[in-house]
C-alpha cells in the first residue's frame, strides 16, 4: 500500500503487513557517509514469528501474539476494551489520568509534532509513525467504543475505526515504536504528549494482557526485585565486581580508591545504573576518585536494587514502576543519607527525582539531586583541580531526553563541559530541543531479531546524523581523537551501538563515554591519560 | 520455544540462541554452539576463555565484565573478537553456556 494512501482507520485492515521500511529510501547521511547503504533487515526465521502478530511493519520486538481462532481474538479485544475504560478512570489511573485526558481531548490535529519527531522523519514519513496516527487511534476506539451512542454516530464523528484483533495488536506494535523521547510535546502548541499517550498504551497492555517487552519485564523489574539488579548482578557478585574496580583505578591513576559501601549517615548515597558496572566501568571509578578527592562524605549501598537505579517501569506501567521506586526510597531511609545523588542514568533521574516525588512520601521524602549539578559545584567552585590543556581535543555532548527535557536540567553540565574541553561544541539543536539517541524508552536494551536494525536506521540514523555534523571534515579523520560526552547509560548503549553498526570507529576514529571520565582525563591530582582511546570502544 | 539441534546435541535456545537451561552445559554442546558463531574448532584459546566466562558465571552468576575478562585471560579485546567474532557477549557467552545478558549492557 502506499504511504498517502494509509489513513488511521486502516489500522485494522486485513492485510499480513500494513507498512514496510524500504531501507534503500531512508535519507542520506551526511559526510563521509554519503554513499552508506543500509542492508536490508534481517529475516526474522519462521521458528521466531510462529504465533505473533508483526503485522504492523514487520518488526519484531514487543512479542504480541496472533491466537488461532476468532474466539480468542473477541476476548482479547474485550480485555483491551475493558483495560481502556479503566485507563480512563481516576480510581484505577490516579498516578496519570489527568496528563493523558489533556492529551487525549486538546489535539487540534495540526500536525506540529510530525515534524518534530525523528522517527518520522528518519523513515522517509512513514504514516503510521505519525505521532498523532497513535494517538488517534486510541482517541476513535474511546470516542466510539466507550462513549454512549459512539457506535451510531461514528462515521460523523471522526471515529471511523475497525475495532479488531489487527487493531488491537498493531496498536500494541505502535507503542513500541516511539522512544517517548516527548520531542513531540516539547513543541506542541496544545501540550499534547504524544509520548505520555504511547506509555499509558504500553501500560494497558503490559497491566491488562500481559503483553510487555521481555527486557523491560521479566528479564528488567521482575529480575531487578529477584536478584538486586537488572542485570542480574547480586550483592555477592557486585562485591567482586568493586573489587575489580578499585584495582583497576589503581592500575590506572596510580591511586589507592576505597568506594565506601553502606555508611550510615552520609550526606550522598551515590546510585548509579548497574548496567555500568559490567559495560563501563570507567565510569563508576571516575565517579569514586572525583568524590573521593573533592573530600566528599558519601556512600554507595549493596542492598538488593539500592545499587541499581534503573526503574523500567517508567517506560510500561505503574505496579512495578511504583515496586522499585519504593525500594529506592526504603534503602535511602535505612541508611540515613542527607541525599541521593543521581548518577549518569537518564530515566533514573526521571524516575527518582521527579515520579518518585508522588510515592516517596513524609519521611521518606529524602531530598534527590542530579549528579549534574553535584559535579557542577566541584568543578566551577574549583573543589577538585582541572587542566582543561588534558582535554584538547574535539568533544561535542549528547543530551539524555530524560535529564534535559523531562527534568529541565539543561546548564549544569554545559559549565562544567566548557570548562573542561576547550574544543567542546554543540550538536544541533540540543538541550532541550535535542534528538533522542533512539535507543530511549528501553530499546537500546532491545537486542534481538530485526528490532536493532530498525533502531539503527530509524531513531537512531538522526543521532548518528547529529553526531557526524558536530565535528569539520577534517576532525572526522581517522587518525584524529574526538569525542562524543553522553552521560546516560542507556544512551551510552545505543551511541555505543551505532558506532559499531555504521563501522565509525574505523571510519572515524569517533570515541563516546560520560562526563566524569572527561572529568578525571583532567584532574590535575591524577596522571594523564584516563581515557583509552584504543582498547575499549 | 526453539530448539537448537546439531549432531548428537539437541538443547532449548532463547530468541537469540543462547541456553534457556545453562545447567545443562557441556563441552559437548560448547562445541555445537560454537558452529552457530562461525567457529569450527575450539582451540586451547577458546577454550581458556570459555571456561573462564563459565566459572565465573557459577560462581556470580553474571558474566564477568569485559575489562576483567580481558585482564585474567591475558587476552585484549581484540584477541576476543578473532576468537568470537561476534564478540564477547554474543558469541563467547553463548559457547560457554551462559544465558543472555539484561539490564543496560
Amino acid at each position: 500500500m502506499s504511504r498517502q494512501q494509509l489513513r488511521v482507520k486502516d489500522i485494522g485492515r486485513k492485510t499480513d503487513q500494513l507498512v514496510s521500511i524500504d531501507t534503500s529510501r531512508l535519507p542520506k547521511l551526511p559526510y563521509p557517509y554519503e554513499d552508506w547503504e543500509d542492508p536490508p533487515y534481517p529475516e526474522i526465521p519462521e521458528v521466531k514469528r510462529a504465533n505473533k502478530n508483526i503485522s504492523l511493519d514487520g518488526i519484531l520486538n514487543v512479542p504480541v501474539p496472533e491466537p488461532e481462532t476468532e474466539a480468542e481474538k473477541e476476548e482479547l479485544v474485550a480485555k483491551f476494551l475493558e483495560g481502556l475504560r479503566k485507563l480512563l478512570t481516576s480510581r484505577n489511573n490516579w498516578t496519570f489520568l489527568k496528563p493523558l485526558m489533556l492529551s487525549l481531548d486538546n489535539c487540534v490535529r495540526c500536525n506540529t509534532c510530525s515534524d518534530a519527531c525523528p522517527m518520522f522523519e528518519m523513515s522517509g514519513r512513514v504514516e503510521v509513525y505519525r505521532p498523532l496516527f497513535r494517538s488517534e487511534v486510541l482517541r476513535r476506539i474511546i470516542k466510539k467504543h466507550l462513549t454512549p451512542g459512539g457506535r451510531l454516530t461514528a462515521k460523523f464523528t471522526g471515529a471511523d475505526i475497525d475495532l479488531n484483533w489487527d487493531t488491537i495488536a498493531r496498536l500494541a506494535q505502535l507503542a513500541y515504536r516511539c522512544t517517548l523521547c516527548r520531542r513531540c510535546a516539547q513543541t506542541c502548541p496544545m501540550g499534547v504528549d504524544n509520548g505520555l499517550i504511547a506509555r499509558e498504551i504500553r501500560k494497558l497492555f503490559s497491566q491488562e494482557l500481559g503483553i510487555v517487552a521481555p527486557e523491560l519485564h521479566v528479564e528488567g523489574t521482575v529480575k531487578q526485585l529477584e536478584t538486586g539488579s537488572s542485570t542480574g548482578i547480586s550483592p555477592t557478585a557486585l562485591m567482586d565486581l568493586f573489587e575489580f574496580m578499585e584495582e583497576d583505578l589503581h592500575d590506572r591513576t596510580g591511586l589507592n580508591i576505597k568506594m565506601p559501601f553502606d555508611k550510615p549517615n552520609a550526606d550522598i548515597l551515590l546510585i548509579h545504573n548497574a548496567g555500568e558496572f559490567l559495560s563501563w566501568p570507567e565510569n563508576i571509578e571516575a565517579f569514586a576518585l572525583i568524590f573521593e578527592i573533592a573530600g566528599l562524605n558519601w556512600t554507595l549501598s549493596s542492598e538488593m536494587v539500592g545499587y541499581d537505579s534503573v526503574n523500567y517501569g517508567l517506560f510500561y506501567e505503574d505496579i512495578q514502576l511504583a515496586r522499585v521506586t519504593l525500594k529506592h526510597a526504603e534503602v535511602a531511609k535505612k541508611l540515613g543519607v542527607k541525599k541521593v545523588v543521581v548518577a549518569e542514568c537518564g530515566h533514573a533521574h526521571k524516575a527518582i527525582m521527579a515520579i518518585g516525588d508522588r510515592v516517596w512520601l513524609d519521611e521518606s521524602n529524602i531530598p534527590r539531586e542530579s549528579c549534574m549539578v553535584t559535579l557542577e559545584d566541584l568543578i566551577m567552585n574549583e573543589k577538585i583541580m582541572i587542566d582543561p590543556e588534558r582535554n584538547n581535543f574535539p568533544v561535542t555532548m549528547h543530551d539524555p531526553c530524560n535529564i534535559t527535557r523531562s527534568m529541565g536540567i539543561i546548564e549544569p553540565q554545559r559549565r562544567v563541559i566548557k570548562k573542561i574541553c576547550p574544543q567542546f561544541r554543540e550538536m544541533t539543536p540540543h538541550g532541550v530541543h535535542n534528538y533522542c539517541c533512539g535507543g530511549g524508552s528501553g530499546f537500546a536494551i532491545m537486542q534481538s531479531n530485526n528490532f536493532p536494525n530498525w533502531r539503527f536506521t530509524v531513531p537512531g540514523r538522526k543521532k548518528f546524523a547529529q553526531i557526524l555534523n558536530a565535528f569539520t571534515r577534517e576532525e572526522l579523520d581517522p587518525s584524529r581523537h574526538k569525542y562524543v560526552c553522553a552521560p546516560c547509560s542507556n544512551c551510552k548503549g545505543q551511541i555505543r551501538d551505532l558506532l559499531n553498526y555504521y563501522d565509525a570507529w574505523d571510519r572515524t576514529h569517533i570515541q563516546y563515554g560520560g562526563l566524569v571520565e572527561l572529568i578525571v582525563n583532567a584532574m590535575t591530582d591524577v596522571r594523564e591519560g584516563f581515557i583509552e582511546w584504543d582498547e575499549f570502544h | 520455544m526453539p530448539t537448537f539441534t546439531h549432531g548428537d546435541v539437541s538443547i532449548e535456545v532463547d530468541e537469540d540462541g543462547f541456553m534457556e537451561d545453562p545447567e545443562l552445559w557441556n563441552d559437548e554442546i560448547a562445541k555445537a554452539l560454537a558452529t552457530t558463531e562461525g567457529v569450527d574448532e575450539l582451540t586451547e584459546e577458546h577454550w581458556k576463555l570459555v571456561h573462564y566466562l563459565r566459572d565465573y558465571y557459577l560462581k556470580f552468576g553474571i558474566a564477568p565484565m569485559i575489562r576483567k575478562l580481558c585482564k585474567e585471560t591475558g587476552f585484549p579485546l581484540k584477541k576476543v573478537y578473532e576468537l568470537f567474532p561476534s564478540g564477547p557477549a554474543k558469541g563467547a557467552c553463548k559457547v560457554a553456556g551462559l544465558s543472555k545478558p539484561t539490564g543496560c549492557v
